[in-house]
């Protein structure tokens, strides 16, 4: 039996993000002690920031590598990609975490955030998001139980292990829902959203998008921990399951193309204002470009492609989701918002946390794959002599 | 140590079923119990209304709201704050000066507004006060490239006193004057030298109108009145040929400060800071008329304002105050030569009647060039606060002089409505729009809320009794305002009185849509 | 039944006494920076209800006129507040006003963003923030009364009643007088509501947003909630039959890499 040993690895750069995450920590609490006025630049005509804009729905949308890896991985059975599964797996939940931490920050009467639970108001969009993304946290514990027990309470593995099936259907069936609800959310600024935008598809938008960001964030923060844990990444693995966001993508682009024109808003894209320029910012630099690499075998086989893949894909991505809340919404809010310095570091913050935990927990518990990486050597041999 | 498994398996299957039935049970009941918790706690409500709104559903009321205050008013501002939808506003408005409601609806671009001020009087808690205007004469004051010329209005000086404790209607003349200085205005004039000059012009142009010498027709309507003349131009400019071309006193004095007084003393008329002390709010409107620049012509510089700033009683009272000066203290000062005479007739222009009394008077020493008779130095018939009064006076070598006075517009527009019918058998005509006449004005002390005609008789007997009192009681016994005429207006409606004492009127009567007939 | 106002902008000569009554009855503050009258009022978090003054060209010879909106919430039929809601803090009351529930808020603000009108407005400053707009006092109409505001108009601008009365009403105005746009605003928009405006001068001058979707707002999410069970169902249906499948799939293997492994043995 190995002792439990605990590792905490100290750089400067994770000095600095110690740093980062006790400032917002104690911002944090500045802003419930405080209220909104005074530590956010949110108003009656703004009165969704970027603590919902991002904290929320891009980090919603990022967190999805977990549920995407793990439909393809666990369900569909693609054993290929098992190694970075529990990975995506983790950044998934640390992101829900920071995500539901975010929103408690940004809801006015915070003590009231159980009333949902009892007092549906079941018309909401937002019930549906609220009721999904509680479940699904609490799956993910759940689902990161196995991999905890297996260093700390050892006793209650085999319960974890009795579990997951049906915590692995329910983890793939709730982000579907929630994840387009975000998108839906919106649904109901019709009139309001800048028609680039504004869809009765948004909620599959959204959907589709959450899940090609998947193998795209799995990408970049494989390429990440491994520079900081010193592994090597699992090229072969990457750019094998980025073809899969590829395809996506293009699914995404035809029918995002048929909805403009459907609407007759294919006019706007190139008209040269903001929004347009925006949209085609979104739209060649997060879609168009990322495909290209995606099936140019060259780009996708090299290192320099798959980060670049992953970068831009993800950057298009929050640049999607702050179009929808910000810019899509200025023409008609007029008035003025940027977020203050409390609101900036207290997502830095945040983000740090997240980081913070994310290597922790690779360096104390069995995330990365040294003996998986073994079995899955057996495994293939397995197969191809069968 | 498979069966030990198995027993374990057992154990962990059953006691995982058992949990989750258990929580499953707690949420259902915690869901049913929280969807049927229909708190009925709700968000505003626990306020009041006033007696009048409540139970009263859609039942019709007798007063409901306020009046209307256009943002730019110059004459009156409210405080919401202060607000209390007592209805006071609108009942005056609309019942005592007929004004509100008596346009029809949709407006086009102007509340209808005569600025009378009675609003502010009647308003329990003074949401409705007059603009202030305090600050931009302190300013002046503390100019010392500015020479700041005020004067006062008979009515002023009858009420100023009420301010400070004393009983209505206490007179406080010197007293007000050596306020005014000590509060370091240049020059302190009076009204009452105007008032006097305006019995010479109006009686002229009265006689010239019965005798034919100009064409125009009777009755006369005097003009001294800022709210009685806009509510002409609003309801009756059709009348217009009626009212007598004279400025008011103020206007009138205004324009010789910065004409004759100025080129008297030597002094650049753009350096003048002309103020006065009124009992009116309508006069903070009177001197923003664009005509009211005859000084500015005079001088070739039409920017150039006959009146700068016009203090009601109750400001006068509230500087005075601020800068600890006690009026009951003081001693009774002297008015500046040149601009500062007045006589008995002038004095009672402050109530109802008075202007007319000292008219009459002014008109039978013209005609015929003798002393007034007794009684028409006590006219009875035009004093007191009867809405509508009318008199009759015997000229010798003329007839029968016939004159109405009125007060308040309701008793106004009787008065008006039966001149366009052709029933009013009159020469000349009083208007005052404030009930009482100026003693009653909208920027009087508000020793009673709403006015009382006990606060108002007070104050009229007292400009009776001090008209009573004075040797010089007629206009043309102002030795200042003969002066005035030998050395720069020449007579009465010269070519440079015309210009400096006369004016013409605007027709507001397309500014709203009349009342179906 | 449900109750309605009706505003008829014609007869509005702002003075304001609807907005007194309104913070009067309600007991909000009033605050020098935010007035509730005048070109530069508007909505907010004390002010329930504006009048708002503008000026218009009306016609063709382009001449000014004044006129005076008041402004406030709508108090819509099926009101996208109450629909976005997700704890019930907002409901439509069968007598009418859609009422806030401090209680049940969590203060996501997601009323104001769903609100086609930008009615409600929050407390920023508070640390225990509300919500809040007009409630078109619901103990006043509960008790036989109409709301604070038309009890107090002197004009008879606002009109209180039945909800089909009141429509009736403004449909005989408009057609009787022809001085008025054939058109009541709050009929079709979003859905309907319950104040309804009439006027002699076109809404888009007067600031009313006209390009409002007449189906009623909540229609679109009710549309995207319903498909959810039916989503879920068959999407978990799927994902278990995939599931079961490829274990089933991997378990075979396994047997049979097993079974060759003791076949190599027994070699």
């Amino acid at each position: 039996m190995a002792t439990k040993n605990w590792s905490f690895r100290m750089t400067p750069t994770r000095a600095v993000l110690i740093a980062l995450a006790a400032i917002g920590g104690a911002l944090m609490i500045a802003r419930l002690v405080l209220g909104l006025g005074p530590t956010t630049n949110l108003n009656d005509q703004w009165p969704w920031g970027m603590w919902i804009g991002f904290d929320v729905l891009t980090g919603v949308a990022l967190a999805g590598g977990g549920y995407s890896t793990c439909l393809m991985v666990n369900i569909m059975g693609i054993k290929k990609f098992a190694p970075i599964a529990r990975a995506a797996m983790l950044t998934s939940l640390i992101g829900y975490l920071l995500v539901m931490v975010g929103l408690f920050m940004d809801i006015g009467r915070w003590f009231n955030f159980w009333r949902p639970f009892v007092s549906w108001g079941h018309t909401s969009i937002l019930f549906e998001v609220f009721w999904c993304v509680s479940l699904y946290t609490t799956v993910q514990l759940l689902e990161f139980g196995e991999v905890a027990t297996e260093k700390v309470g050892k006793r209650w593995h085999k319960v974890f292990k009795k579990m997951l099936p049906a915590l692995l259907i329910i983890g793939v069936l709730l982000p579907t829902l929630h994840q387009s609800s975000l998108g839906s959310l919106y649904v109901i600024e019709i009139g309001k959203l800048y028609p680039l935008w504004w869809s009765v598809l948004l909620p599959v938008f959204f959907l589709l998008s959450s899940f090609f960001v998947g193998p795209a964030m799995v990408t970049v923060e494989s390429l990440l921990s491994a520079r900081a844990t010193g592994h090597k990444p699992e090229y072969g693995v990457l750019q094998s399951l980025i073809k899969v966001s590829g395809y996506l993508m293009v699914v995404y682009l035809a029918l995002k193309i048929i909805d403009l024109f459907y609407r007759g808003a294919a006019g706007l894209v190139f008209l040269g204002n903001l929004e347009g320029n925006m949209f085609l910012l979104e739209i060649i630099g997060g879609i168009i470009i990322p495909i290209i690499i995606c099936f140019t075998p060259k780009l996708r086989k090299s290192k320099g492609g798959l980060a670049a893949f992953g970068i831009l894909t993800v950057a298009g991505l929050v640049l999607n989701r702050m179009n929808v809340v910000f810019t899509g919404m200025s023409d008609y809010i007029g008035g003025s918002y940027f977020p203050s310095a409390i609101e900036w570091l207290v997502s830095i913050g945040l983000v740090a946390m997240g980081v913070l935990a994310y290597l922790f927990v690779v360096e104390n518990f069995n995330i990365i794959p040294k003996e998986h990486h073994q079995a899955y050597e057996e495994q293939d041999a397995v197969r191809h002599s069968a | 140590m498979d069966e030990q498994f198995k027993l374990e398996k057992k154990v962990t299957r059953r006691s995982f079923l058992k949990m989750m039935g258990g929580l499953g049970l707690a949420g259902i009941t915690a869901s049913i119990g929280g969807n049927m918790a229909n708190a009925s706690e709700q968000t505003g409500g626990r306020g009041w209304l006033p007696e009048q709104y409540q139970s009263s559903g859609t039942w019709p009321a007798q007063v409901r709201g306020r009046v209307p205050i256009a943002p730019g008013n110059p004459s009156i501002a409210r405080d919401d704050k202060k607000c209390i939808l007592c209805g006071q506003c609108l009942e005056v408005c609309q019942k005592t000066q007929t004004v509100f409601g008596y346009y029809d609806l949709p407006i086009i671009d102007d509340i209808v507004c005569i600025n009378c001020g009675q609003c502010a009087l009647w308003c329990p808690t003074a949401a409705i006060t007059e603009r202030d205007d305090t600050d931009k004469v302190m300013q002046a004051l503390q100019d010392p490239d500015k020479y700041v010329v005020v004067q006062t209005a008979p009515a002023t000086r009858v009420a100023l006193g009420e301010e400070f404790g004393l009983a209505p209607g206490t007179f406080v003349m010197g007293q007000q004057v050596a306020g005014l200085k000590r509060l370091g205005f240049d020059a302190v004039f009076d009204t009452n030298f105007t008032a006097d000059l305006t019995i010479l012009e109006e009686a002229t142009e009265l006689i010239k109108r019965i005798k034919g010498d100009i064409n125009k027709p009777l009755p006369q309507f005097t003009s001294c009145s800022p709210g009685w003349v806009k509510f002409c131009e609003y309801f009756y400019p059709d009348l217009f040929p009626h009212m007598s071309t004279c400025k008011s006193p103020q206007q009138m004095l205004g324009a010789l400060v910065k004409t004759y007084f100025a080129k008297k003393k030597g002094i650049a008329p753009e350096k003048i800071y002309s103020v006065a002390i009124m009992p009116c709010t309508a006069k903070k409107f009177e001197i923003q008329r664009p005509e009211m620049n005859s000084s500015g012509h005079y001088w070739d510089k039409p920017s150039l304002r006959d009146m700068d700033a016009v203090l009601t009683t109750r400001e006068l009272a509230r500087m005075l105050k601020k800068k600890n000066i006690d009026l009951t203290t003081l001693p009774e000062e002297k008015y500046d030569p040149l601009l500062g005479e007045g006589t008995g007739g002038a004095l009672i222009f402050g109530a109802t009647g008075g202007v007319m009394e000292a008219a009459v008077r002014g008109a039978y020493f013209f005609i015929t060039e003798q002393q007034p008779p007794a009684n028409l130095l006590q006219l009875n018939p035009v004093r007191g606060l009867e809405g509508v009064k009318e008199a009759a006076v015997d000229v010798p070598g003329v007839g029968t002089l016939k004159v109405a006075v009125c007060h308040g517009m309701k008793n106004g527009r009787k008065v008006l409505d039966a001149v366009r019918k052709g029933n009013a058998p009159y020469h000349f005509i009083e208007f005052m729009s404030c009930p009482g006449g100026c003693i009653g004005g909208g920027g009087q002390p508000r020793s009673a809320v709403p006015p009382s005609d006990e606060v108002r008789m007070a104050r009229i007997n007292s400009i009776y009794q001090a008209d009573a009192r004075m040797k010089k009681r007629e206009a043309h016994e102002n030795a200042e305002v003969l002066a005035l005429y030998n050395d720069f207006l020449q007579h009465p409606m010269s070519h440079l009185a015309e210009e400096l004492l006369h004016t013409d009127y605007t027709n507001r009567g397309k500014r709203f849509i009349p009342l179906q007939a | 039944m449900s109750k309605a106002v009706l505003v008829d902008i014609t007869k509005c000569v702002g003075c304001g006494s609807c907005a007194v009554a309104c913070k009067m009855w309600n007991d909000l503050e009033y605050r020098q920076d935010s007035p509730i009258m005048g070109k530069e009022s508007k909505l907010d978090a004390e002010n329930w209800t504006n009048v708002k003054m503008v000026e218009i060209e009306k016609g063709p010879e382009k001449e000014t006129v004044w006129r005076f909106v008041k402004n406030q919430c709508l108090h819509c039929e099926e009101p996208a507040c109450a629909s976005a809601c997700f704890s019930k803090a907002f409901q439509k009351s069968k007598d009418g006003p859609v009422v806030y529930n401090p209680t049940l808020c969590v203060g996501c603000r997601y009323c104001m963003l769903a609100c086609p009108f930008d009615v409600p407005k929050y407390e920023w400053s508070k640390v225990i923030p509300l919500v809040r707009k007009c409630q078109m006092c619901p103990d006043r109409i509960r008790d036989g009364n109409s709301p604070a505001c038309t009890e107090v108009c002197p004009t008879g601008a606002l009109t209180f009643g039945e909800h089909n009365q009141v429509l009736n009403k403004a449909r005989e105005t408009i057609n009787k007088d022809s001085k008025y746009i054939k058109h009541i605003y709050g009929e079709k928009e979003a859905g309907g509501t319950s104040w309804l405006y009439i006027s002699d001068v076109p809404f888009d001058k007067l600031g009313f947003r006209t390009d409002v979707t007449t189906q009623p707002v909540p229609r679109y999410t009710e549309n995207i909630m319903h498909l959810t069970p039916a989503v879920g169902l068959t999407w978990g249906a799927l994902l278990t039959g995939m599931y079961v499948y490829n274990r089933r799939r991997n378990e075979i293997a396994k047997e049979e890499h097993s079974k060759k492994k003791n076949d190599k043995k027994k070699k």
